[in-house]
C-alpha cells in the first residue's frame, strides 16, 4: 500500500460507514446467493463500491482519487474481508498502486481514472516472497511496440477484471505490462477455487502484440515489493475482519446452544479454546494495525511487518475458523451456515500470494539481513 | 560480594530524569549511566554465585537504580516517583534490555504490587511508611496469598486473623511466598470472617511484619534447584490494625489489583529483555552461522516466535496507553492477554532453544543470577518458564476469566 498522506479522515466513521454498508448489501445471506451463482463478482456491490469512493482511496487526487493511505484501505479490506464480500478490490487497488509507483504520466491518466471510478476493476500477477518468476515473454514488437508470450497463472480476480498488471521476463530483466483482456485474442479463463467469494484467472499470450505505452518503466523488481507488501497487508487486513468475524458468530452460538441441560459456552474445554483464540485475535490485530501504521508513515522496515502480518494473521484465521466449524457441530458443517465460507476464504487467504512458509522464510531472510 | 567493589569509581553524577523533557538526551543519560554502573563481566561473576552474593547484588543493583531515580520512576510523584510517562518507561525498559542490565527480581513485589495495593486503597500513612520504606532501604515485600489447599481455588484460604483489640492474631500457613526468606515485609491475605455467605466476602488484606514474633520462613526448592520460594508459618502473629489494607472483609477487590499489577506491568521489562534475547540469538546465529540457520523448522520456528514477540510489545504499549489514560485500569483485560501470551511465548521459545542445544543442553551448568530468562543455560531458561504459566494465577484459571469476563461465556 502506497504511503498515506491523510491526516484528515476520520478512521472510525471510515469503518462504520464501510460496515453499514456491508451489513446491508453483503450480509450472508446475499454472499450466499451470489457463491451460489457461480458469478466472478457481486456488480450491485460493486457500482454501490465505486460510487462510495472505496476504490478511489488511495489513487492520487490528480487522476480523480482521494488520496489517501493504508490506513483506509486497510479499514476497507478489513471490513470486505469481515463480510466476505466478493468483490476484486485488491487487484484493482494493486493496479493502482504500480500505476503511482511505475506509470508515467500518460499511462497514470489514461488508467487511474477509470481504476479509481470502478468503471475497470483489476488483476495483478501472482507474486510470492522470495520468488519472481514468471511463465511470460516480452520482446520488442512491430512498430515500436511489443509483443507478449507465455501463460499467466493465478490471477486473483483475474476472471472478474478489465485490466490485467502482468509481470513479464524482458530479456534479462523484468517488466510489468498492462493488458486488456478485451483485445483480440485475449481470453481469461475462470479458475474456479473452494472459496466462491473469489476467483482465480489464467490467461494465455500468442505473439500479442501491445503498444509500447503498456509497459510501466518504473523499476520493475522495487513495483514488486511495494505489491507484495501491499497484498500482504491486504490480506492480513481481511484475515482480522474475518477471523473477528467468524470468532462473534461462534461465542453466539456457544452462548445460547445448549446441551446437557446447559449453555455448551459453559463447558471449560470449549472456553479455553475461546480464550486462546482472543489472545492470537488480539496479538495478531495489534502486529496488522501495527504494520498499517507503519506503511502509512513510511518506515523503511514496512515491508518486513507486512509480511510478518500476513504470515501470523492468516494462520490465526485459519485457526480460528477451523475451530469455528468445530464449535458449531453439526450446523457448522452445513451449506447453510456461513462457518465454511470463512473457513474457505481463511485457507485461500494463507495461500495467496504465497503460503505461511514463504512468509516466514522471507521474514526470517530479511531479520537476519538486518542483524 | 565482589562485585559491587569491582565496579570502577565513576566521577559523573548521572540525572536522566533532569532531562525528561528531551526524549534523547533521557535517553542517551539513561544509557551512559548503564555504561558507567552495569559491570561488564556481571554475568561471568554471578555465574554459579551463592544466595548470598546473589541477595547482595540485587540489593547493589536496586541501590544503584535507586540513586538516579529509575527504581521507582513509573510511581507516581506524591509517592516518590517521577511520574513518567510512558514513552520513558519504554525508553527505560529498552536501554536496560540493551545493556543487559541485572534483572531487579527480588523487588519486583516491592515495585509493583505493593504500589499496585496501596495505590487505591492503602491510607496516607501506608504509603508513607511503606513506599519510602521501599525507596529508601530497598525493602524487600513478598506476597502470602496462596495456601498448601489453596492455589488456584484462592479464595478457599483458610489463614485466620481474629481482631484483639488493637491488633489482629493471625494463624495458618502460606506456601510458594516468593523470595519470602529475604523479605521484611508480606502482602498477606487472612479470612476475618469465616461465617460470610460468599467465601471472597471474608477475607482481609495485611501488612505483614516478616521479623513478627511467630513467623517462621522456610525455603523450598525449586524444579530449577533454587530455592526462590517458601513456606511461612504463622503462629499468633500480631499484626496492628493499622496495618490492615483498606476495610476489613474487603481484601479480595484488593487482592485483583495486586494480581493485575502481576499480569500487566512486570511483564513490560521482560518483554523488552526477550525482545533482546530473540535480537541477539538471531545475530549470534548469524555471526557463528548456526546450523539452525540452514534447517526450514527451526527457521519457521524461530520467526513464529519472533512475531509473536513483536505482538507482545505491541499489546504492551497498548496496555501503557490505557494505564496511561486511567491509571486505576478497573476493567482492562489487556493484562490478563498479556501474561498468558508472555508465558505461552516463553515456554515454546525456550523450548525451541532448548531443542538446538541438544545434549548438551542437557548437561548440568551453573546458571546467571538474577540473569532473567537468559541464564547461560536453556534447561534452566525452561524449567523456569513455568513460573510464568503457573503463578499469578495459572493459565488455565486466566483462560477461564477470560472467557467468562472478557467473552461473556456463562459459567
Ligand atoms: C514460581 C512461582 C512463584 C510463585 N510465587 C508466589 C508468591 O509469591 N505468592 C503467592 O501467594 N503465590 C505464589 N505462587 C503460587 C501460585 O500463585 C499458585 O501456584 C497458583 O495460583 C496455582 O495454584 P496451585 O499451585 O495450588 O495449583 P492448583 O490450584 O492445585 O492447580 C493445579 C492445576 O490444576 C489446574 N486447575 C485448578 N483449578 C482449575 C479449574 N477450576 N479449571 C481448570 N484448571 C484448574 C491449574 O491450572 C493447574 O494446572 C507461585 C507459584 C510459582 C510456580
Amino acid at each position: 500500500m502506497s504511503d498515506g498522506h491523510s491526516d484528515g479522515m476520520d478512521l472510525e466513521a471510515l469503518r462504520d460507514g464501510v460496515r453499514a454498508v456491508l451489513t446491508e448489501q453483503a450480509s450472508h445471506e446475499k454472499v450466499a446467493a451470489f457463491t451460489n451463482a457461480e458469478g466472478v463478482r457481486d456488480e450491485p456491490l460493486w457500482s454501490q463500491a465505486a460510487e462510495l469512493g472505496w476504490l478511489a482511496l488511495s489513487a492520487d487526487e490528480a487522476h480523480g482519487g482521494l488520496g489517501l493511505g493504508s490506513s483506509e484501505l486497510a479499514i476497507v479490506y478489513e471490513e470486505l474481508g469481515r463480510a466476505l464480500a466478493p468483490l476484486p478490490v485488491l487487484g484493482t487497488m494493486l493496479v493502482v498502486e504500480a500505476l503511482a509507483r511505475g506509470g508515467d504520466a500518460a499511462q497514470q491518466a489514461a488508467w487511474t481514472p477509470r481504476l479509481a471510478a470502478g468503471e475497470l476493476a483489476g488483476a495483478v500477477s501472482m507474486l510470492t516472497p522470495g520468488d519472481r518468476t514468471t511463465r511470460l515473454t516480452l520482446s520488442a514488437g512491430a512498430d515500436g511496440g511489443v509483443t507478449l508470450d507465455g501463460v499467466a497463472a493465478d490471477l486473483l480476480d483475474g476472471a472478474a477484471a478489465d485490466i490485467l498488471l502482468l509481470l513479464a521476463r524482458e530479456g534479462e530483466g523484468l517488466s510489468w505490462v498492462l493488458v486488456e483482456p478485451a483485445l483480440d485474442g485475449v481470453v481469461v479463463e475462470k479458475v474456479a477455487t473452494v472459496d466462491r467469494t473469489r476467483r482465480l484467472g489464467e490467461v494465455r499470450f500468442d505473439r500479442l502484440a501491445l503498444p509500447a505505452g503498456r509497459v510501466l518503466m518504473g523499476d520493475a523488481g522495487q513495483i514488486a515489493d511495494a505489491l507484495l507488501a501491499h497484498a500482504a497487508l491486504a490480506l492480513a487486513s481481511d484475515a482480522r475482519g474475518g477471523a473477528n468475524a467468524v470468532f462473534e458468530i461462534t461465542l453466539d452460538y456457544l452462548k445460547t446452544r445448549e446441551q446437557f441441560g446447559k449453555p455448551i459456552g459453559s463447558f471449560q474445554a470449549l472456553k479455553h479454546r475461546c480464550a486462546d483464540h482472543k489472545i492470537a485475535l488480539v496479538a495478531s490485530g495489534a502486529l496488522v494495525a501495527e504494520a498499517v501504521a507503519r506503511m502509512a508513515s513510511g518506515d523503511p522496515a514496512a515491508g518486513r511487518y507486512a509480511l510478518a502480518a500476513k504470515a501470523l494473521a492468516t494462520e490465526v484465521y485459519a485457526r480460528v475458523a477451523q475451530d469455528a466449524v468445530q464449535l458449531h457441530g453439526g450446523i457448522g458443517y452445513t451449506w447453510e451456515h456461513p462457518c465454511h465460507l470463512y473457513l474457505k476464504r481463511a485457507k485461500l487467504n494463507e495461500q495467496l500470494f504465497g503460503g505461511p512458509a514463504a512468509y516466514l522464510d522471507r521474514v526470517t531472510d530479511l531479520l537476519l539481513a538486518a542483524a | 560480594m565482589s562485585v559491587q567493589t569491582a565496579t570502577s569509581p565513576t566521577t559523573r553524577r548521572f540525572d536522566p530524569l533532569a532531562c525528561k523533557d528531551d526524549l534523547d538526551a533521557f535517553r542517551a543519560e539513561v544509557r551512559a549511566w548503564l555504561e558507567a554502573v552495569v559491570p561488564a563481566d556481571w554475568h561471568a561473576r554471578m555465574t554459579g554465585a551463592s544466595e548470598a552474593d546473589y541477595v547482595a547484588f540485587q540489593r547493589w543493583w536496586f541501590a544503584e537504580m535507586g540513586k538516579v531515580g529509575l527504581a521507582t520512576p513509573h510511581w507516581p510523584r506524591d509517592w516518590g516517583g517521577a511520574d513518567i510517562g510512558i514513552r520513558h518507561q519504554v525508553i527505560i525498559f529498552e536501554e536496560i534490555a540493551r545493556a543487559q542490565a541485572p534483572n531487579p527480581d527480588m523487588f519486583v513485589i516491592s515495585l509493583y504490587h505493593l504500589p499496585a495495593t496501596l495505590f487505591g486503597n492503602g491510607s496516607k500513612a501506608q504509603r508513607d511508611r511503606y513506599l519510602t520504606g521501599v525507596k529508601e532501604r530497598g525493602e524487600v515485600w513478598c506476597q502470602g496469598f496462596s495456601e498448601p489447599g489453596s492455589g488456584s481455588d484462592l479464595a478457599s484460604l483458610r489463614t485466620r486473623a481474629e481482631r484483639k483489640g488493637d491488633v489482629y492474631v493471625i494463624n495458618g500457613q502460606k506456601v510458594w511466598s516468593s523470595y519470602g526468606a529475604f523479605a521484611d515485609y508480606c502482602l498477606l491475605l487472612a479470612r476475618t470472617d469465616p461465617t460470610a455467605p460468599k467465601k471472597q466476602a471474608g477475607i482481609s488484606y495485611f501488612i505483614l511484619n516478616m521479623k513478627a514474633p511467630g513467623v517462621t520462613v522456610r525455603p523450598i526448592r525449586q524444579a530449577t534447584g533454587q530455592a526462590e520460594f517458601c513456606e511461612i508459618f504463622l503462629d499468633n502473629v500480631e499484626i496492628p490494625v493499622a496495618d490492615l489494607i483498606g476495610e476489613e472483609n474487603a481484601g479480595w477487590a484488593i487482592a485483583q489489583s495486586t494480581l493485575s499489577a502481576e499480569r500487566g506491568l512486570i511483564i513490560f521489562e521482560l518483554s523488552e529483555r526477550m525482545a533482546r534475547t530473540l535480537d541477539a540469538d538471531l545475530a549470534e546465529a548469524k555471526r557463528t552461522d548456526a546450523a539452525w540457520l540452514k534447517d526450514d523448522e527451526a527457521r519457521r520456528a524461530f520467526t513464529r516466535a519472533y512475531n509473536d514477540m513483536v505482538a507482545l510489545r505491541l499489546m504492551i504499549r497498548a496496555l501503557m496507553q490505557e494505564i496511561e489514560t486511567d491509571p486505576h485500569m478497573g476493567s482492562t483485560t489487556m493484562p490478563t492477554y498479556i501474561k498468558v501470551h508472555f508465558s505461552e511465548l516463553l515456554r515454546r521459545y525456550t523450548e525451541f532453544r532448548l531443542k538446538l542445544g541438544g545434549l548438551a543442553g542437557q548437561l548440568r551448568q551453573p546458571i546467571v543470577l538474577g540473569g532473567g530468562h537468559q541464564t547461560g543455560n536453556v534447561m534452566h531458561d525452561f524449567l523456569l518458564s513455568y513460573a510464568w504459566t503457573i503463578s499469578g494465577g495459572a493459565n488455565e484459571i486466566l483462560k477461564t476469566m477470560i472467557a467468562e469476563r472478557a467473552l461473556g461465556l456463562p459459567r
